[in-house]
């Protein structure tokens, strides 16, 4: 291995690493809107809402997002539908994060003891008062082990991102083994930036599955 | 209880064993499915990373990379079969060396790869001889012109790179020599860069850049086929040529494909190739332009 | 709008090709499977014994997986086994590695926690009668946790088909990239064959998937 190589490529990784943690988090902010908004609709039982949350979930949960991207990229156009690369990359992990994190709220809603909703009720709060200040609260935390196993899931997905033309982490270093054939060092970096960016995320994760377990009431 | 399930010793060996296993599990399956690639796998070194001219011959088979998504060079046409001006000459070498073709589908950015590691015997996927690619593959005698060249739709013709404005992106696509010599040349021009042909097209045509810069073979060829686009930059860095390309030092594959590259240019093979694969799409005005006829 | 670009598949054996495209994800996917299970049993149960070596060792293993994309792990086994060890290992082959790799983490970790779900008293019951520890783990243990694992071994295809979208970016003709190809192909006679075709991978992967996960839920709520 080359150490002068490794020193030229070290920038262009880095402002690759920012690009995928720009896109990832936007896109993760996204999918933790639509998880909320889609969690509620099922835990409400919102009529016609319900079923297309349903189908929103099957349709992202048995596509890879390269399918997905691939189709709002290139496909939507060709009707009218233009977006930049960007959009495309935050639109397309939100709505897949979105039918992950659904799933993940709705076992944490499911979680909290429905005499908990019942007291609240009874002490005159309203649905969504109830929802708010009692249900959320209680299963939000019940999931953050798994919201944070979501958002590896979904950061480790950016790279596919490359396909769409976005300067992620795994494009630069397909570009540079395209253009150079270094490729043991810019295989080596790809890894090393991999594990700065999701090692430290995947540490907190463990110690707060932990906490969390020890945190629940009666068990 | 279960502390004295196993002796340490044994678990570390069990893990040895297991690695071992896995290991030769999937080497051997690799050689059980790519048997005809056993050849290069023997000496295990990264210098000997090829086959040789008697090897392939053995073999029966000849791996060559070409692109599947590069009309009209190099594509796969609707009954699944490869076709193009370089498939054209492929079909060509196979024939002549007696054995059959195994096509591998190959990206621009993977050719040089390809090569080093000896997944194909050779490359013949309109691949620009350059001073940096020499260094890493042999070249074989050229056979067609290129130069660089600069497609943008007609309403916005872009005839200078000076023209470009800032937030102007140029799609590219990465691997080619278009890329390259923009990155050098141009460093401040963004680009938006694609791993395959039909992407970067599909982005283009969506109007995801201004511009689209590539061989000029291409990109001639993409304003002649599709309405409503220009090509403003015909003609921009060295004039270049292609050539097929093997694995460094594999010297008795690079000598035969000369003889046989020789022999096809006293044939006129490559104005063939051309009136076969070319015509439809550039005329017959381009062929002198384009065509070289191989020749020591 | 009038043309998107669908009846290109009606031409020639196109569609014919992006089934077949189809199927080499799926039959990666059910060979790294299959040998998923297998190493997954092995390594399950050595993540049960109590070596602290052993432990570091698939500690790292697991987290590698964990947090290393798979295109990530495809490059390396494709391109860098090759030019760190001179092993030419085929695309498949590659994909196949890489797949299982990632499964028999995964499997390896739910056996693990299903044999850890298993009363310690069966282990000493066992050996009481008699039976060596290897004749505990085939004949007692892992029939129970076998059953368990179906329902999540069968998810784990659904994963995994849905991740050899990936293998097109080292070389393998898989149904992206035939779809590419056939978009190439039919540029000028159909210029909005990229919304048609993406529109019918996507649909493909989801008839492929869609009943497989069902399949998948369905075995883990009855057998629960």
């Amino acid at each position: 291995m080359d150490k002068d190589i490794l020193i030229e490529y070290f920038p262009l990784y880095k402002d690759a690493l920012f690009l995928t943690l720009k896109i990832g988090w936007q896109g993760i902010i996204l999918a933790f809107v639509i998880g909320l908004i889609g969690s509620a609709i099922i835990h409400f039982k919102t009529p016609v809402l319900k079923r297309i949350v349903g189908i929103y979930i099957e349709l992202f949960r048995n596509t890879p997002l390269l399918v997905q991207l691939f189709f709002i990229y290139f496909a939507l156009p060709k009707v009218g539908i233009q977006i930049t690369a960007q959009t495309c990359g935050v639109l397309g992990l939100g709505l897949l994060g979105g039918a992950y994190m659904i799933e993940t709220f709705r076992s944490g809603l499911e979680a909290v003891p429905v005499i908990q909703t019942e007291s609240a009720l009874s002490l005159g709060m309203s649905d969504f008062q109830t929802l708010w200040h009692v249900i959320l609260p209680q299963a939000i935390s019940i999931s953050v082990p798994g919201i944070l196993a979501n958002v590896i899931f979904l950061l480790k997905e950016t790279s596919v991102f490359s396909t769409i033309s976005l300067m992620d982490l795994m494009f630069t270093a397909k570009d540079l083994i395209g253009m150079y054939a270094k490729t043991i060092e810019s295989l080596f970096l790809l890894v090393v930036f991999y594990l700065v960016m999701l090692l430290p995320i995947s540490i907190i994760g463990a110690i707060v599955e932990r906490r969390v377990r020890y945190g629940q009431f009666g068990d | 209880m279960r502390k004295n399930l196993l002796k340490t010793l044994t678990s570390g060996l069990l893990v040895t064993g297991l690695l071992a296993a896995s290991l030769t599990g999937c080497g051997s399956s690799d050689k059980a499915d790519g048997s005809a690639e056993g050849g290069a796998t023997e000496a295990g070194s990264k210098a000997a990373g090829y086959r040789t001219l008697d090897e392939i011959k053995d073999s029966g088979v000849i791996n060559i990379g070409v692109f599947s998504d590069k009309s009209p060079f190099g594509y796969v046409d609707e009954n699944g079969e490869y076709a193009g001006y370089d498939v054209y000459l492929a079909e060509k070498l196979g024939e002549d060396l007696g054995v059959d073709i195994n096509y591998v589908s190959t990206e621009a950015a993977n050719r040089i790869e390809y090569l080093q590691t000896g997944k194909v015997d050779i490359i013949l996927a309109n691949f620009t001889v350059t001073e940096e690619r020499a260094q890493e593959v042999d070249f074989a005698l050229p056979y067609m012109n290129v130069a660089l060249g600069v497609v943008s739709p007609d309403g916005a013709v872009i005839e200078s790179l000076d023209d470009l404005g800032a937030d102007d992106e140029v799609i590219v696509i990465s691997g080619t020599t278009a890329e390259t010599y923009l990155a050098k040349n141009y460093p401040d021009i963004k680009l938006q860069k694609y791993d395959a042909y039909a992407e970067a097209k599909t982005a283009f045509e969506n109007g995801n850049g201004v511009a689209w810069a590539n061989d000029n073979t291409e990109v001639i060829a993409f304003a002649i086929e599709n309405e409503g686009y220009t090509v403003g930059i015909p003609s921009l860095g060295d004039q270049d040529t292609i050539a097929p390309a093997v694995t460094k030092g594999n010297e008795t594959l690079l000598t035969w494909l000369n003889d046989e590259l020789v022999s096809l240019g006293s044939e006129n093979f490559f104005h063939g190739d051309y009136e076969a694969t070319l015509l439809d799409t550039y005329g017959a005005d381009y062929e002198d332009e384009l065509v070289v006829e191989p020749s020591k | 709008m009038a043309n998107l670009g669908i009846d290109v598949l009606f031409k020639g054996t196109n569609f014919l090709r992006l089934l077949q495209g189809l199927w080499v994800s799926i039959e990666i996917s059910l060979i790294a499977v299959v040998l998923s299970i297998i190493l997954g049993l092995v390594v399950g149960m050595l993540m049960t014994l109590n070596n602290p070596f052993l432990k570091a060792i698939l500690k790292v293993y697991l987290e590698i997986v964990r947090i290393m994309p798979q295109m990530v792990l495809l490059f390396i086994v494709y391109f860098g086994t090759t030019r760190v060890f001179g092993w030419d290992v085929s695309a498949e082959a590659s994909a196949i590695i890489v797949f299982t790799f990632w499964g028999t983490a995964e499997m390896g970790d739910l056996v693990r926690g299903s044999i850890k779900s298993i009363p310690v008293i069966q282990f000493e019951s066992a050996w009481a009668l008699g039976l060596n520890k290897m004749q505990t783990y085939f004949y007692i243990i892992f029939p129970q946790t076998i059953r368990r694992l179906i329902p999540l071994s069968i998810n784990l295809i659904t994963r995994m088909i849905k991740t050899t979208s990936l293998v097109l970016m080292i070389g393998i003709v898989e149904v992206l990239k035939v779809a590419q190809q056939i978009i190439e192909a039919n540029r000028n006679s159909s210029p909005n064959a990229a919304f048609g075709v993406f529109a019918v991978v996507f649909l493909l992967y989801f008839i492929v998937c869609w009943p497989i996960s069902r399949l998948a839920t369905y075995l883990e709520k009855r057998w629960e």
